[in-house]
């Protein structure tokens, strides 16, 4: 019964690759910043924040191993706060 | 899952009562992406009208410190999907193992997060308190600095609660009230629980990571 | 139903009948009841600062009050009545006790979690009230910067505080809500066949998880820059006031929908029972309430029109303003429709149903009036709003309520009240509101500003009208807690469903056992399942 409960369970290999592919991200993420890419920086840096969100939510979380409102329920916070950021800035970017 | 572990009388069997759980702690965690979230927007608008001032304030930040601190929030995500793992599969003595690192991890950064502190406050870059900077726009490098403390002030103390929880699963644990053992009446529900809201902390980190420390380092 | 029956003796209020049973209970009716308590006395704290306002304008001078209490005396009364009232009312008092019986469940997924909601609410209205007692806030309900975070002489941390404190009890309702809607049905309980003030209980739970977290930061924040004098809403120290105001109003725009839709949910229920049909075009009603949360979130920038946002921005905001309207209007023509041709019994229940579509209707269009952006360059601040939001809230919102407590008074209590003074009261309610507050449309669009305590000398008429009609709602509010609550006592004995309506809650004992019902009920009809009258053959 445990078996088939924890079916989406990681192996322990999983486990430190993930471990493994966090810390190589972080390498990326702290190494670009050291190079002069003017606006590309933040972008880059937001981007690789989001893939290590994934893989902690993913992996750690059990996301992709869960129910489907389990992933609506953590999609919908991350797109309501689109929803926040993107019209409040779509204010004070067009501001004249 | 433990066999002995107790149904609430509100729900019908123990599949439904977990079903629950899960999704009213996931549910939880929208509402503290959300709550962070909120802040991180008003970072967002803020930054965007002082580029350069954000840029300046973040290089007066411990780059060194906080990476070393993101490694270690990684780690400690790490060692307590592992301990969620153990517990899972019964192993009593690996899982207070990886949750105990947990802990200890989380209050690592907690104390490499003081030292920082510690050099904000003797380098006066605390707004409100003891301000004083010498290069331009102090105001809104000033602001940065609010944002700083607001930020990791907020975060840090929600992994103090997260540290609390897991001493606690802990305690239980040992004394075979939690997780696994003869009187294990939370089952592998409340650590599964505990890993979800620790990752939560480290993932809102993950995002403040880069907002913080990595503005301008070029 | 005969009066000579002995009351129901193994009832949810018969499992303790001392103080701290109630105060520790996990039973969600019972919680429900605790809400019930507390949002009446905050209502009436929040009626008397409303008494005061309307006092200080019968006449145009400001001789009643100063112009600063008279500003601490419009804050309170937002504020109360908005978090402490509103927003809690059907959700925490008539939701906590009907949920999990329409859905044939025993208690709510958490009930330990739903005591803490109470608790929790009780903590921030102590909050709010002590910074009352303490000499009150004058900043508005809507906190504004820089006024508030910086030249506000008055306790605003401690009434944000009480806000933050009872944030998270609406928080916590709203997780509690949809873990049970989503895990916690009944056998053959799908959601299409889910009562509509389930639905509406469901996207109002959907609003409280992802709209007040926001609104907590926002208060944090506001505490912050008060403490430390930190310019982010300042623009002295090159702040903006705007950013604060988007924070706060995508919060607070998806709130009115808080305030709005559990009450649409009740209004369902009324209609089809007392119409003696199903609602008319059922699904389409359930989407449109998940359509109203959901596009609710995209219109906030309606309420900054002229506070210096981009006109590109406002054009968008007008748009979806605009488009937030049809589901609305579509749930208005769908209970006219069910409606239609119906075999209408006018309980005092109905009377408030029929009363909520008419006026909301008023208030909804004319909440078009100010989604366009050129109207509100000139409604936006007087009295035209607050007509508009008083017409939904009040006119729309508070008669829901009312007539939901009537409706499900037996249910709860186990008692019949008198349907007589119940109508009078309807009526009187109506008159009152409609004498108070259709005269404020005609002042706004006359020009006069909200928020003052002295006005031009024109407008007095209107402005004393305004006041009688108050007079006469109070009076009308009033007279259902005289026989109400002589219906606790002297009441006829309620059957299980005195109204013959449709619903699991209405299959169980009245009042109901602790567990709820007896055994699990199994689901097997469509919701609203009325039998159309019979004609006779004469």
């Amino acid at each position: 019964m445990n078996q088939q409960r924890h079916a989406g369970s990681l192996s322990l290999r999983a486990h430190f690759g993930v471990w493994v592919a966090l810390l190589a991200l972080l390498l990326l993420t702290l190494g670009s910043a050291y190079l002069r890419l003017g606006w590309a920086n933040g972008a880059i840096n937001v981007a690789i924040a989001a893939i290590k969100a994934l893989l902690v939510m993913l992996f750690f979380m059990r996301l992709r191993a869960s129910r489907p409102v389990l992933r609506l329920a953590a999609g919908a916070g991350f797109v309501w706060l689109l929803i926040l950021g993107g019209l409040a800035l779509a204010d004070f970017l067009s501001r004249g | 899952m433990n066999e002995r572990a107790l149904v609430a009388h509100q729900f019908d069997n123990a599949a439904q009562q977990r079903d629950a759980a899960t999704l009213g702690m996931w549910i939880f965690l929208a509402t503290e992406i959300l709550f962070f979230g909120a802040l991180f927007v008003a970072y967002a608008v803020s930054r965007i009208r002082y580029p350069e001032a954000f840029a300046a304030a973040s290089r007066l930040t411990d780059v060194t410190l906080g990476s070393i601190n993101t490694a270690v929030l990684l780690t400690s995500s790490l060692t307590m999907a592992l301990g969620v793992r153990a517990t899972g599969l019964r192993a009593r003595r690996a899982a207070l193992g990886w949750l105990c690192a947990t802990a200890l991890l989380g209050i690592a950064f907690v104390a490499i997060k003081g030292v920082e502190y510690r050099h904000e406050f003797t380098g006066h870059l605390v707004p409100g308190f003891d301000f004083g900077y010498a290069g331009p726009h102090p105001a809104q490098v000033a602001m940065f600095f609010c944002f700083y403390f607001a930020m990791t002030g907020v975060h840090a103390l929600h992994l103090v609660i997260g540290i609390g929880v897991v001493g606690v699963m802990l305690v239980r644990m040992w004394h075979g009230t939690a997780g696994i053992g003869d009187r294990g009446d939370l089952g592998y529900e409340s650590i599964e629980m505990t890993g979800l809201y620790w990752h939560l902390v480290d993932v809102i980190w993950i995002f403040l990571y880069p907002l913080i420390y990595l503005v301008s380092r070029a | 139903m005969s009066p000579a029956s002995p009351p129901v003796r193994d009832s949810y209020l018969d499992a303790g009948y001392t103080l701290w049973s109630w105060l520790s209970t996990h039973d969600h009716k019972r919680i429900g009841i605790l809400f019930a308590f507390s949002i009446t006395a905050l209502f009436f704290i929040g009626g008397a600062a409303a008494t005061i306002i309307r006092l200080e304008l019968l006449t145009p001078a400001g001789d009643l009050v100063s112009e600063q209490t008279y500003n601490k005396l419009f804050t309170m009364h937002g504020v109360i009545m908005i978090w402490f009232f509103l927003i809690p009312s059907i959700p925490s008092t008539l939701g906590n006790f009907l949920l999990p019986l329409m859905i044939g469940a025993r208690d709510l997924a958490f009930p330990r979690l739903n005591l803490a909601s109470w608790y929790l609410y009780v903590g921030g209205a102590l909050f709010t009230i002590g910074a009352l007692v303490a000499g009150g806030v004058d900043t508005g309900w809507t906190f504004y910067t820089p006024f508030s975070t910086m030249f506000s002489n008055t306790h605003v941390i401690a009434a944000a505080a009480g806000v933050f404190i009872v944030g998270f009890s609406s928080i916590l309702t709203g997780i509690n809500f949809i873990v049970t809607i989503h895990t916690m049905r009944a056998p053959g309980l799908t959601w299409f066949r889910l009562p509509l003030f389930v639905w509406a209980l469901y996207a109002t739970s959907l609003i409280f998880v992802l709209a007040t977290p926001v609104l907590a930061m926002t208060l944090l924040l506001i505490a912050l820059e008060r403490w430390f004098g930190i310019g982010i809403f300042d623009p002295a120290l090159g702040g903006d006031p705007l950013l604060f105001q988007h924070l706060f109003w995508f919060y607070s725009h998806p709130a009115v929908y808080v305030m709005i839709l559990p009450a649409m949910g009740v209004v369902s229920e009324i209609v089809a029972c007392y119409a003696r049909k199903p609602i008319f075009n059922y699904k389409t009603m359930a989407m449109a309430i998940l359509a109203i949360a959901v596009v609710g979130f995209l219109v906030w920038g309606h309420h900054m029109f002229v506070s210096g946002q981009s006109v590109y921005a406002g054009i968008v905001f007008s748009i979806l303003s605009f488009i937030v309207a049809i589901p609305s209007a579509i749930k208005v023509f769908n209970w006219t429709a069910t409606l239609y041709k119906a075999h209408v019994m006018f309980h005092a229940p109905m009377l408030y149903a029929l009363g909520f579509v008419g006026l909301f209707t008023l208030g909804g269009i004319t909440g078009l009036f100010l989604a366009s952006l050129a109207l509100d360059v000139h409604l936006h601040d007087t009295y035209f709003v607050v007509a508009h939001f008083h017409y939904i809230m009040v006119g729309g919102a508070v008669m829901a309520f009312l007539g939901g407590i009537h409706f499900w008074w037996p249910k709860i209590t186990g008692r019949m009240y008198s349907d007589g003074w119940a109508r009078f009261a309807a009526i009187l309610v109506f008159f009152g509101f409609n004498l108070t507050f259709f005269p404020q449309f005609l002042l706004g669009y006359l020009g006069m500003p909200r928020r003052y305590h002295a006005y031009a000398p024109e407008f007095q008429v209107l402005n004393v009208l305004s006041s009688a009609g108050a007079s006469i709602l109070a009076a009308g509010y009033l007279l259902p807690l005289v026989y109400l609550l002589w219906s606790l006592r002297r009441g006829a004995v309620a059957p299980a469903n005195p109204w013959e309506a449709k619903g699991l809650e209405w299959s169980t004992q009245s009042p109901p056992p602790k567990e709820n019902f007896r055994q699990t009920p199994i689901v097997t009809e469509a919701p609203y399942a009325y039998a159309p009258p019979i004609e006779v053959a004469k």
